[in-house]
């Protein structure tokens, strides 16, 4: 029986036995693949139509959501949802299903790269053990994405052992995400560090203060899933939606009611909801004492009377939920946002229970909250690097150049840092500024894990294997890590064979834990279950509940955002929900028309149809919008859910490099952006004030929709 | 004093009716002849050379690049997949339908004026049918299979769906190019067998070939007659036939604008109106161009056309008025949001400009017999017509199309590459014609010689009176 | 599991495979466009042809608005498909028959390798959901691994649309045949009912009252777009809210 054979017949999600253990730990690293073959030259065992099923994790996001790959003569052909999967329980989101362009994208990084030549992986490894080698520990870091996966764990267990810089991790989406202000305020709030998680499904009313959590929030399909059961009212009343928000998003679109109260008002907002809500329920709350419904309903631009409606559905709810999340957050005064907002859901009394607030399990080998860094983190990062304080710095996973705000300045620190290496699978922003690329694999051809941060009740692990056979010639950054480090000698030579020894090493202690989705004798069972049901999770719930003691008695502070810059228009960023940060390089992605505006290959900025009126600008003219930290030059879209005074921009597009199909199209909103972060040192993403300016230019963009059709444009003048 | 006066009279009237000022047969035969064989002057070199260049760029290499690159070169889209091509189809075929009429309509009814054009207007018939069916074949996606659309034997058993009505409009398209082009070709044997006795070289062996060995025997003759006569009445149902398909392209959808139940006879109306506008430019071309002309097309034919065309106008304002309340009074609320669009839409100019090229032009100008009789005049008001049919039948499709029941998806038509195709096959049509004229007797000489012997002036008293004696 | 005599006749009326999508859980999301894309082989155009109405989407979402800001809404999202109806008025317009009713499964084939592209059948589709392959579109390597090999690839000039993922339909008949067996409920599903993360859409045997769909489907206030035309479209849609 041949090593092939064993790996094809075993690892599919039908069928792994007892004695295929035997076997499978008898295959080489050249056996974990089945051959790519033309579909005219069927071997005997096969023919036309039988496909092949792995289980993996998908790796456009951090969410971890599990997947199931159909393939078919080693070639990788649909990717599903993997059903038994708790997070995601056999659904994707559309980034899942369009991985496989990422995988067959016409631009990836074929072969190691020193600047523009190839090179062999033997050089390669030589130049990392030298960088390795020939540096001090402290002069060496790396960044590396947001997912807590096992290159992470590696490069921490390389840390610990050779004593160079912990990895930092970092990415758009945690950025768009406020993740720290919302870790940080469950930390001031319960005393315990940790991402909240908001059981929307089994809520009765949600009020969302700039939380798109059906789009790209923290865990869209866990989410979506949530407001699925939000909805049902086949056991239940269908539950009602609230958003609070200053430009429709998607999320807003789907809510019973789209606030559109003006932005910075939000912490006001939410302890004035408070404060009307604590008298309904007779409860006394100091929290919302200095609360003043009447002024926060004239500075937020909100009614009264509807402040005072959604407050008497908030308190007579029997499933109240509040969630802060987005924008609320990303403005000067964001922590005390998502404080105001996570202490209406004390005054609910949600804490733990069906339809309120939890704290997301940990993960396992997980002992605590671990969060990637801010946006504030990252300057600090990025100002040793231009002090010279890094010699070398690993890139893995992000796409710093592209996803941080230009003028934070990581593209001139670059400079400073002696050599860079990027492990890029595809030629991206930082990559091209980097003095070597050793392709990764892409996640479809990867060994791996990554802990599930939140989304799921129970503490999931999800488990990547390579579902095909390495596309071009590219390599496991573990295994080059690995390799290097028995060149390098010393501390860097950890003692694993191979990634998949490294792997196994982790999960390993696994096997002993209780209340586990399977078990095995040892870790060969082990594995082979773990890679046939795509990863290891308790059958337990591991939420747990935030302490709501004395949360209603924090002082809390309503005061107003502080904006910077000098224009006239509130500007609102937000992540494109189709093609998030990483997206742009595939196809049909870029093909997806967006939930909201169904413009599809472009950027544009959405504003309010009347002011676009009284400044004369039509659809798809081109206005430049000037920051303070920058200015760009984008097609208008005339939006007719968005304040007056407000424009909204899609971060995805703008990309200079990462392959034809992302490569000089659109704008990049972070262009707008700069040195201003709240007091949990995420960006204030949402706390700039822009101007405008006419262009006399046009571009018009590719929509899905018809303007005729749903805008009544041209249609004559009673339509 | 009275003898004089009816002397001159009957003069008037030899000058203007070609049908009493009767010419010696063989003077006539020469006439026709020179005309036909004159030599290309280098302006007819120069006219030639160019629509030659024309075509071959506009038809045969942009639609070579239609053809390998795709349907995509054309501005059709999501809801407009039907374009210019349609628009041209439904043209050329509309103007194809004028020939059929002037020469069958009016031959069963013995219009005697439409003696000297039949050839000209039958010639119409078979050269706008060949420009339909070019603009038909452009639409098609997939081109190198548009024979799956005929039924032909073939192992599969596979047939054409007899249920769509574009497999109609294929049959009947077919049925009136090839009946029409029979119908033709019966006229032209005596004029063709006159040439070849009145020429030499490769044209005697050509009309000898064309002549089918005909000499002109009473038995041939009944025969002949008997042939035309029942290509005559036949091919009038088949003429009506067609156009109603063609409108049945449209009705039988399920398109709100489209599903009117009055489509066939307006379609055939419009066809008239178009075609008689074709046709009278075309004799004031020929009139003006080739040599003794003006003897045999006269003012009273254009006059006699222009009543025609002024009727034939009415008659479309009636059809369109009545397909427009109809619809309006329908009451569906997807038809009247187009109806709408069509007037108060991006194209409503287009929409006021077919009003006015149909309806205005042609009412201000055809009520008078002077003007009505001055060919230029008459000839423009011609082309006026055709334009404003074209946008009718712009309208009708692609125009008609940006409106559906699903306003997600309504969108503006922009043609692309159906513009150098459409000048194509309007110059391939010149060009055709332009070839026929030197190739063809373009006047159908025995026609006009029957037509001369059946008339004369009689004496009743001191009154001339012109009497038609029945020939056959 | 569906048993044989529960299975009424099929017909043109009752149908046999339907849907039935809850619009109001429906998030807009673009997970079941980008499914059906990778399921079917369906090809990007680009900018300037999508832009151009050129877009290939077998499966589209719709979404209009209600009132002016600031009290504007976003109607519910609605997801537009072939309706694969019982009676539909692509079928009969096509002169080639390339077009045509499926006896056994009860649903509008088009068979791309008969179609010579006289686009009368998307014309005559009053929901607008056929797509036409105006060009060859261009997919440079190695985007074409990732093709399914169960999917005709399509060329310029062929009418395409929503197929109700048929291959997946044969697969799994033919495995529940040679398991002698029928198929059960929720064996199986199509690829953008099984991608959609919120399940808004629900995919099953209509003519089977014990299956999901026919119990979705029962529900009071569902609602067949375009009925009055008499397409007898196999689709039911929940505005709910």
């Amino acid at each position: 029986m041949s090593n092939k054979f064993s790996r094809r017949d075993f690892l599919k999600l039908t069928g792994v036995g007892a004695a295929t253990t035997a076997i499978l730990t008898g295959c080489g690293p050249a056996s974990r693949y089945v051959k790519r073959e033309p579909y005219m030259q069927m071997p005997e065992y096969n023919y036309n139509g039988l496909s092949t099923f792995y289980a993996t994790t998908c790796r456009e996001c951090a969410a971890g959501c599990g997947l199931i790959v159909r393939t078919s003569q080693g070639r990788a052909i649909k990717t599903e949802g993997n059903a038994n999967n708790p997070l995601n329980l056999g659904k994707t989101c559309a980034r899942g299903q369009a991985t496989l362009h990422g995988l067959y994208n016409p631009d990836r990084v074929t072969d190691p790269m020193k600047g523009d030549s190839k090179i062999t992986w033997d050089e390669a490894t030589q130049v990392v053990a030298d960088a390795l080698k020939n540096n001090k520990p402290e002069e060496i870091a790396f960044l590396m994405g947001t997912a807590p996966d096992h290159l992470f764990d590696f490069v921490s267990d390389l840390a610990n052992a050779a004593g160079i810089n912990v990895p930092v991790r970092f990415n758009a989406l945690s950025m768009f995400e406020s993740r720290a202000t919302l870790s940080k305020a469950a930390e001031n709030l319960f005393g315990k560090t940790g991402l909240p998680f908001f059981d929307v499904g089994g809520a009765q009313i949600v009020l969302s203060f700039g939380a798109n959590f059906l789009e790209t929030w923290l865990s869209p399909v866990s989410y979506t899933r949530g407001f699925a059961g939000l909805r049902e009212a086949q056991t239940k009343m269908r539950g009602k939606f609230v958003q609070f928000e200053a430009t429709m998003s998607s999320t807003a679109g789907k809510a019973d009611e789209w606030i559109p109260l003006k932005p910075g008002t939000e912490a006001m907002v939410a302890l004035a909801i408070g404060k009307l809500a604590a008298e309904m329920k007779g409860v006394s709350a100091s929290a919302f004492e200095g609360a003043n419904p009447e002024d926060a309903a004239k500075k937020s631009g909100i009614k009264l009377e509807a402040l005072e409606h959604i407050a008497e559905m908030f308190a007579h709810s029997g499933g109240a939920l509040a969630i802060p999340g987005g924008a609320a957050l990303g403005q000067s005064n964001g922590l005390a946002v998502a404080e105001a907002v996570l202490a209406l859901n004390a005054l609910a009394d949600n804490f733990g229970k069906v339809g309120g607030v939890y704290i997301s399990a940990l993960a396992p080998m997980q002992t605590e909250y671990h969060g990637p860094a801010s946006a504030q983190e990252m300057q600090d990062f990025i100002k040793n690097m231009a002090d010279g304080k890094f010699k070398v710095l690993f890139v893995h996973g992000v796409n710093p150049v592209f996803e941080l705000p230009a003028a934070l300045g990581f593209k001139a620190a670059l400079k400073g840092v002696g050599q860079v290496i990027s492990f890029s699978t595809f030629p991206d922003e930082t990559a091209a500024e980097a003095n070597y690329v050793f392709p990764d694999h892409h996640g479809l051809e990867s060994w791996g894990y990554q802990r599930v941060a939140t989304g799921a009740a129970q503490p999931v692990l999800s488990g990547a294997q390579p579902v095909v056979s390495p596309f071009y010639n590219t390599r496991a950054t573990i295994d080059l890590l690995l390799a290097a480090g028995q060149i390098a000698g010393g501390k860097f030579a950890l003692t694993f064979k191979d990634e998949v020894e490294f792997l196994q090493s982790k999960v390993a202690p696994l096997m002993n834990e209780a209340d586990g989705f399977f078990s095995a004798p040892d870790i060969n069972t082990f594995m082979a279950s773990f890679q046939q049901y795509g990863g290891w999770w308790k059958t337990t719930d591991g939420r747990t509940v935030p302490a709501a003691a004395d949360v209603l008695n924090k002082s809390m502070s309503g005061a107003e955002s502080k904006f910077a810059g000098e224009g006239e228009f509130f500007f609102v960023p937000f992540v494109s929900p189709t093609l998030a940060e990483a997206g742009a390089n595939k196809p049909w992605l870029q093909e997806l028309p967006d939930p909201t505006t169904t413009v599809m290959w472009n950027t544009w900025v959405a504003m309010n149809p009347k002011t676009a009126e009284e400044m004369g600008i039509e659809d798809d003219d081109v206005v430049r919008i000037v920051s303070e930290f920058g200015e760009l030059e984008v097609p208008v879209y005339k939006y007719p859910a968005i304040r007056p005074d407000t424009i909204a921009i899609p971060f995805g597009q703008g990309h200079t490099a990462y392959g034809r199909y992302a490569e000089n199209r659109g704008v990049n909103p972070t262009d707008l952006l700069g040195q201003n972060f709240n007091e949990a040192g995420d960006l204030a993403f949402a706390g700039v004030k822009v101007k405008i300016e006419k262009t006399g230019k046009k571009k018009p963009l590719s929509r899905l929709e018809s303007i005729m059709g749903v805008y009544g444009v041209g249609m004559g003048e009673e339509h | 004093m009275s003898d004089k006066k009816a002397h001159s009279h009957e003069e008037h009237l030899r000058e203007k009716h070609l049908m009493l000022d009767p010419l010696p047969r063989g003077k006539m035969n020469e006439m026709v002849m020179e005309a036909m064989m004159e030599p290309p002057t280098w302006k007819f070199w120069l006219i030639f050379g160019f629509l030659s260049i024309v075509v071959a760029y506009g038809l045969f290499y942009s639609w070579a690049r239609l053809i390998m690159e795709g349907v995509g070169l054309a501005g059709v889209n999501r809801p407009i997949y039907w374009g210019i091509f349609l628009v041209n189809t439904v043209f050329w075929i509309g103007i194809s339908h004028a020939g059929t009429f002037i020469s069958a309509i009016l031959r069963v009814f013995k219009a005697e004026f439409r003696r000297p054009f039949t050839r000209a207007a039958e010639l119409m018939t078979t050269f706008g049918l060949v420009q339909a069916g070019f603009s038909i074949f452009m639409h098609l996606g997939r081109v190198w299979l548009a024979y799956w659309l005929m039924p032909y034997p073939n192992q599969r058993m596979l047939w054409p769906n007899l249920h769509s009505p574009l497999t109609w409009d294929l049959l009947a398209i077919t049925t009136y190019l090839l009946s029409s082009t029979m119908y033709l070709f019966l006229p032209l044997i005596p004029d063709v067998a006159m040439a070849r006795d009145r020429s030499t070289g490769w044209r005697k062996t050509f009309y000898k070939i064309l002549a089918l060995g005909f000499r002109g025997t009473e038995g041939e003759w009944a025969h002949l007659r008997n042939g035309m006569n029942i290509f005559a009445f036949a091919i009038i149902p088949v003429m009506f036939s067609v156009h109603t398909i063609v409108s049945w392209d449209f009705a039988a959808a399920t398109r709100p604008g489209w599903n009117s139940t009055i489509f066939g006879p307006y379609f055939i109306v419009g066809a008239l109106h178009s075609g008689m506008g074709a046709a009278i430019a075309v004799l004031a071309v020929i009139r003006g161009t080739m040599k003794h002309m003006k003897y045999f097309i006269r003012g009273e034919h254009f006059d006699a056309i222009g009543k025609l065309m002024l009727i034939i106008s009415m008659a479309w304002a009636y059809f369109f008025f009545n397909d427009y309340m109809v619809q309006w009074y329908g009451g569906d609320k997807w038809t009247q949001l187009l109806l709408h669009f069509h007037e108060a839409g991006p194209m409503g100019w287009m929409w006021f400009g077919m009003l006015i090229c149909n309806i205005a032009v042609p009412w201000a100008i055809l009520w008078n017999q002077k003007w009505r009789s001055t060919p230029w005049l008459v000839a423009t008001v011609g082309i006026i017509i055709n334009v404003g049919m074209w946008f009718e039948r712009y309208i009708i499709i692609p125009v008609s199309l940006s409106i559906n029941r699903m306003p997600f998806t309504w969108r503006m038509y922009q043609p692309g590459i159906e513009i150098p195709l459409g000048i194509g096959t309007l110059a391939f049509f010149i060009l055709l014609y332009m070839a026929a004229s030197k190739l063809i007797p373009l006047i159908p000489v025995w026609e006009v010689q029957e037509g001369q012997m059946a008339h004369e002036f009689k004496k009743f008293g001191r009154e001339t009176v012109v009497s038609v004696s029945e020939l056959e | 599991m569906i048993r044989p005599e529960e299975i009424k006749m099929s017909s043109e009326e009752t149908g046999k495979w339907g849907m039935v999508i809850d619009q109001d859980i429906c998030t807009g999301c673009q997970a079941c466009v980008a499914a059906c894309a990778m399921e079917n082989n369906v090809t990007f155009v680009g900018e300037v042809d999508s832009g151009y109405g050129r877009s290939m989407h077998w499966i589209r979402i719709e979404r209009f608005w209600e009132g002016e800001y600031p009290e504007v809404k976003m109607t519910p999202n609605q997801p537009m498909l072939c309706q694969q109806c019982g009676h539909a008025t692509c079928e009969p317009v096509c002169p080639a028959f390339a077009t045509v009713h499926s006896q056994s499964e009860q649903l509008n084939l088009q068979v791309y390798n008969r179609c010579v592209g006289t686009r009368y059948c998307a014309n005559n589709c009053p929901y607008q959901v056929r797509s036409f392959n105006w060009r060859d579109y261009e997919r440079p390597e190695p985007l074409p691994n990732q093709f399914n090999p169960d999917v005709t690839v399509r060329r310029r000039g062929v009418m395409e649309k929503c197929t109700f993922c048929i291959q997946r339909i044969h697969k799994a008949q033919d495995k529940a045949k040679s398991e002698g067996r029928e198929v059960v409920d929720g064996e199986f599903t199509t690829a953008c009912a099984q991608a959609c993360p919120a399940s808004a859409i629900t995919f099953g045997r209509i003519d089977n009252p014990e299956s999901l769909v026919s119990q979705l489907g029962h529900r009071s206030h569902g609602v067949k777009h375009l009925e009055e035309l008499g397409t007898l479209p196999n689709i039911t849609y929940y505005k709910g809210g």
